[in-house]
């Protein structure tokens, strides 16, 4: 059996694999040395204050030097310390980042990381606890990464790094100190391949990020009814594994998307949207989306817990769905 | 003067040339030929040929939305100029970058859209250049109004701090789009802000085109040393309005006047005469090449085709 290990040792194992083997790598933000989330603790130790820099606060200027280094020959990963932070830098990810590889007309490429800690923890409030990942589906250039266990953290990282686009890689911060199977050797897990988390017939749940694990809960739940869930997760929304969420449907013939983020303009909003729009023939039941109302995070646990979607609004969605409301 | 009678007469005929090109542009955008506005700094050339001129070919380079100065200065031909502008095939970015000039290969790297924008980008190539030993400096050109930015000031902070070879330039023209820089700033010399972070400073008459060169020169020769950031402003002036589309009418006309008697093309001129490189039958020849040369160019650029449009769908990711 291979071993388990935690989230943040996964993405640290993939730092330090892909620092050792490309010079060029380097990591950039605000505390990255000390790692206030842990991933990128003791890579200065071995890789030296010149490729760990610490920055000031001010996320779009660093951001912005993540930007410039890629454009010359470096690939930066950039950390965020809360996701909620990254709309300070929304003008150079969303109008530079991803779009001038494209106006240059491929003269320029923009190979860098936005590492982004996210999500709801409880007690962290308004602007430390948000799932924003689903606003960066819009501007073009961009691929957004949402890793549900360790394994995918550490295939998608190396993945991301290595790739010629800019990454947004969002950890949520419920899962940092979840442990899972991560096997020795080396692997990569390519961006745009969903995975099925578990098989089933009856429904298709696609889950992002930590709502995996309450979409795996609901399945189990359900199948005590006799009901059974298949639980895809798209491990990647741009770009999206379309085959893999059709051969699902084509199959059950019924589709739920649960997020943690908010569902006006979400990660279902879109999905639901192109089921719609290309595989209206393969749906018995309207789609149900299920994710946070648009409404700010509140500090209170008691508060929060009310806005966050689990495992039981994913079962009623699916419930509903079977009963064709 | 330092500056040689041959690095003289070639920073001469680049103002010549930005001059005239951007004259020629200024009336293809109202005989509707190109599908933009322009920008154009008359008054301001001697800052952009300049530093521009003072960089390496290697060297970076991140300029500003406001005429051709800096990327005439850099080795931007009319014709690749011209065929942005018009959004033709031709042009080296297809039709994709219209006024956002980019030619990598010569260092003339993004011109955003979001001015300012530029900050965090040329720290990010200038520790890329330190990092890899490649011995090159970036060079960032702005506006004293974007300097405004916030951006601004984290990356002089990031610059001194990690020391990259980066030259900080404020091309200070006194105008801020369609207002006074000091309508809208009590501090009228940039420069001085940068002081905060011991970067050394200098602030230097823009309208003087060998001092900017020879100025810039011992700048960009201590970034390329390792001896960190410095910190430029030139002081000039811009004689025309913000863009095609401004009437203006906010600038005191005796002000304009005052400003043209001290014009950075004027001034090259009189002291190469003073020189006796350049006697009138010289500069004659010189505007007949140089307007030769853009009539060349427009011609190319009418004649060009415009892209294909299946070619829009192509080429997002790397």
């Amino acid at each position: 059996m291979a071993r388990e290990i935690s989230f943040i040792k996964a993405v640290r194992e993939a730092f330090q694999e892909e620092m050792r083997r490309d010079q060029s790598v380097i990591v950039l933000g605000e505390d990255v040395r000390a790692g206030i989330f842990a991933t990128t603790s003791g890579l200065v130790d071995e890789f030296g204050k010149e490729r760990v820099l610490n920055t000031p606060i001010c996320e779009s200027t660093f951001v912005g030097v993540g930007v410039g280094a890629a454009m010359t020959n470096l690939r930066p990963v950039v950390q965020i310390m809360f996701s909620d932070f990254s709309y300070m830098a929304m003008e150079m990810i969303a109008n530079q980042a991803g779009q001038w590889h494209y106006i240059s007309d491929g003269k320029l490429k923009v190979p860098m990381v936005i590492e982004a800690p996210s999500g709801a923890r409880g007690g962290a409030g308004y602007g430390h606890s948000q799932s924003i990942e689903a606003s960066y589906m819009y501007p073009p250039g961009l691929k957004v990464a949402v890793p549900s266990n360790p394994y995918d953290a550490k295939g998608l990282f190396k993945s991301a790094v290595r790739d010629d686009n800019p990454v947004l890689f969002f950890e949520h911060r419920r899962l940092l100190t979840k442990k899972g199977e991560v096997p020795e050797e080396e692997y990569l897990v390519p961006p745009g391949e969903a995975k099925v988390c578990r098989e089933g017939s009856d429904c298709t749940v696609v889950a992002v990020g930590r709502m995996v694990h309450e979409a795996l809960a609901a399945a189990e739940m359900l199948a005590g009814e006799g009901i059974s869930v298949e639980v895809i997760d798209p491990r990647t929304l741009v770009p999206l594994d379309e085959e893999r969420i059709f051969t699902s449907l084509r199959k059950t013939y019924h589709l739920v998307v649960a997020e943690e983020g908010r569902k006006r303009s979400g990660f279902g909003a879109e999905l639901g949207a192109l089921a719609a729009e290309k595989w209206f023939g393969y749906l018995d039941a309207p789609i149900k989306r299920v994710g946070a109302p648009s409404l700010p995070l509140p500090f209170s646990p008691a508060l929060e817990k009310a806005l966050i979607p689990d495992s039981r609004a994913i079962a009623d969605a699916v419930r509903s769905s079977l009963a064709g409301e | 003067m330092a500056v040689s009678n041959e690095i003289l007469s070639t920073l001469f005929r680049k103002m010549i040339m930005v001059r005239r090109l951007e004259k020629r542009l200024e009336a293809l955008v109202f005989n509707a030929r190109v599908p933009c506005s322009g920008h154009f700094g008359l008054g301001q050339e001697g800052v952009g040929v300049g530093v521009a001129s003072a960089l390496a070919t290697s060297d970076y380079l991140f300029g500003t939305h406001r005429g051709f100065a800096e990327y005439i200065g850099k080795g931007l031909t009319p014709r690749e100029i011209l065929c942005e502008y018009y959004g033709k095939a031709t042009s080296l970015s297809r039709g994709r970058l219209g006024q956002h000039l980019l030619k990598v290969e010569i260092g003339v790297m993004p011109l955003p859209s979001s001015l300012g924008s530029e900050f965090g980008m040329a720290v990010g190539v200038a520790l890329s250049s330190a990092l890899r030993h490649t011995g090159q400096v970036t060079l960032n050109l702005f506006g004293e109004g974007t300097a405004s930015q916030p951006d601004c000031y984290a990356s002089l902070e990031m610059a001194a701090l990690w020391k990259v070879p980066l030259v900080f330039v404020c091309n200070n023209n006194q105008y801020v789009e369609l207002d006074s820089h000091r309508n809208i700033s009590t501090g009228l010399d940039v420069a001085v802000r940068a002081q905060a972070f011991g970067i050394p400073i200098e602030i230097v008459d823009g309208n003087d085109v060998g001092l900017v060169w020879e100025t810039t020169v011992r700048a960009v020769e201590k970034a390329r040393k390792g001896e960190g950031p410095t910190f430029l402003e030139f002081k000039t002036y811009r004689r025309s309005t913000h863009y095609t589309g401004d009437p203006g009418g906010y600038q005191p006309r005796e002000e304009i006047a005052k400003w043209a008697e001290n014009d950075p093309v004027d001034r090259c001129r009189a002291e190469l005469r003073s020189r006796g490189t350049l006697d009138e039958a010289g500069e004659k020849a010189i505007i007949e090449a140089v307007d030769l040369e853009i009539e060349e160019a427009v011609q190319f650029a009418e004649d060009s085709p415009y892209p294909a449009p299946e070619t829009a769908f192509t080429g997002l990711y790397a």
